[in-house]
């Protein structure tokens, strides 16, 4: 992880607390808007539907709409770019400069297996394809297209990429941002892949604004046992437990346990 | 009857279409000799890259990306079918 600097954890992350032994931090901030994008799952009743538990249909448009995006500007866009502008483009509305932060587990599958498999087959690699599968492409088309220079961070942090994106998302917040915007978004990645990757249920893509204040408490510490890989994958799980009003759970991944508390 | 000239150039455009992912777009929006990068189609650097490889594939022509006269070729659809068809000659 860049930029977490030690001055921050000083400055803002400060309040330490004992954890099983264990020093460990808080970090405090608001969610003051989010949007989340799957296939079936495009408006807050839809997702307030799943998160009850009812079933929805995958089968529905595999690709959101970024029609708010010029035909020449959304050629390059892949279904994991337009995912991240989806969710990410309404709540940046307003802000002249918003610092963002991407957090995505696999990337641009599709794209590094086309590159892969145009090298196993001795063809030349297609130079978009090769420019735009680097994790941090979509940072750069969203700089591009929207004009904004403000700091900006692609991050790939395992299975809990959500709290590691929010610990980065906060280290802005302390050093002045108003507000930071954190996109997680995962592609389901090529069938060929199905044997190792089996943390991306469907494709999906979280939004969240992340502003200064109190409303949200989150805390690391270690896990208690080597635990079971989650249900969910921790943004879906965040969104589950908020739609359903639940204050305080507990996302595990490997040996990192993540305490989450909200003000009632 | 068919021009061979009139195939070759809608050939090229289909072509600029589809190794671009130009949505929206078809043949016949695209003039034989509208510009094709920078104000014309707006198309950029990557895109030339990535057009010289199609080209490359399609018509089976090495191109040297840093030749002098390169950058002519690729102006417009009509600059670039009169280089296919020079050096499919040649």
């Amino acid at each position: 992880m860049p930029t977490l600097s030690g001055r921050c954890y000083e400055s803002f992350l400060g309040k330490a607390v004992l954890q099983g032994g264990i020093k460990s931090t808080v970090i405090t901030f608001d969610i003051s808007q989010w949007r989340a994008w799957a296939p079936g799952l495009v408006t807050p009743a839809d997702w307030q539907a799943w998160a009850q538990g009812s079933r929805h249909s995958c089968s529905e448009a595999a690709s959101p709409d970024v029609s708010f995006l010029p035909a020449m500007q959304r050629r390059r866009l892949s279904n994991l770019a337009r995912m991240a502008f989806a969710v990410g483009w309404p709540l940046a509305e307003g802000y002249e400069a918003l610092p963002l932060v991407f957090a995505s587990r696999h990337g641009e599958t599709p794209r590094t297996f086309a590159i892969l498999s145009d090298l196993a087959d001795q063809q030349p690699l297609s130079p978009t394809q090769f420019s735009l599968s680097v994790h941090n492409a979509i940072i750069g088309l969203w700089s591009i297209l929207r004009g904004e220079t403000s700091e900006m961070t692609a991050i790939a942090a395992a299975g809990d990429g959500l709290e590691q994106g929010l610990l980065e998302a906060a280290a802005l917040l302390a050093e002045g941002a108003p507000a930071v915007l954190l996109i997680l978004c995962e592609e389901l990645p090529p069938a060929v892949y199905d044997a190792w990757v089996d943390d991306v249920p469907f494709a999906y893509a979280l939004g969240l604004l992340v502003t200064p204040g109190q409303q949200w408490q989150l805390s690391p510490g270690p896990a208690a046992t080597q635990s079971l890989p989650p249900a969910l994958p921790h943004a879906l799980s965040w969104l589950q437990a908020t739609l359903r009003g639940v204050n305080c759970f507990t996302h595990t991944w490997k040996r990192r346990s993540w305490t989450w508390q909200r003000q009632p | 009857m068919s021009d061979p000239q009139q195939d070759l150039n809608r050939d090229l455009k289909q072509l600029i279409i589809d190794a671009l992912g130009l949505e929206d777009i078809g043949v016949d929006d695209i003039d034989d000799q509208q510009p094709l990068f920078g104000d014309g189609l707006g198309l950029d650097s990557v895109d030339a890259l990535e057009l010289g490889l199609a080209i490359q594939k399609r018509y089976g022509i090495k191109i040297d990306a840093d030749a002098k006269d390169t950058r002519n070729h690729f102006s417009s659809v009509a600059a670039l079918a009169a280089f296919v068809t020079a050096r499919n000659a040649a």
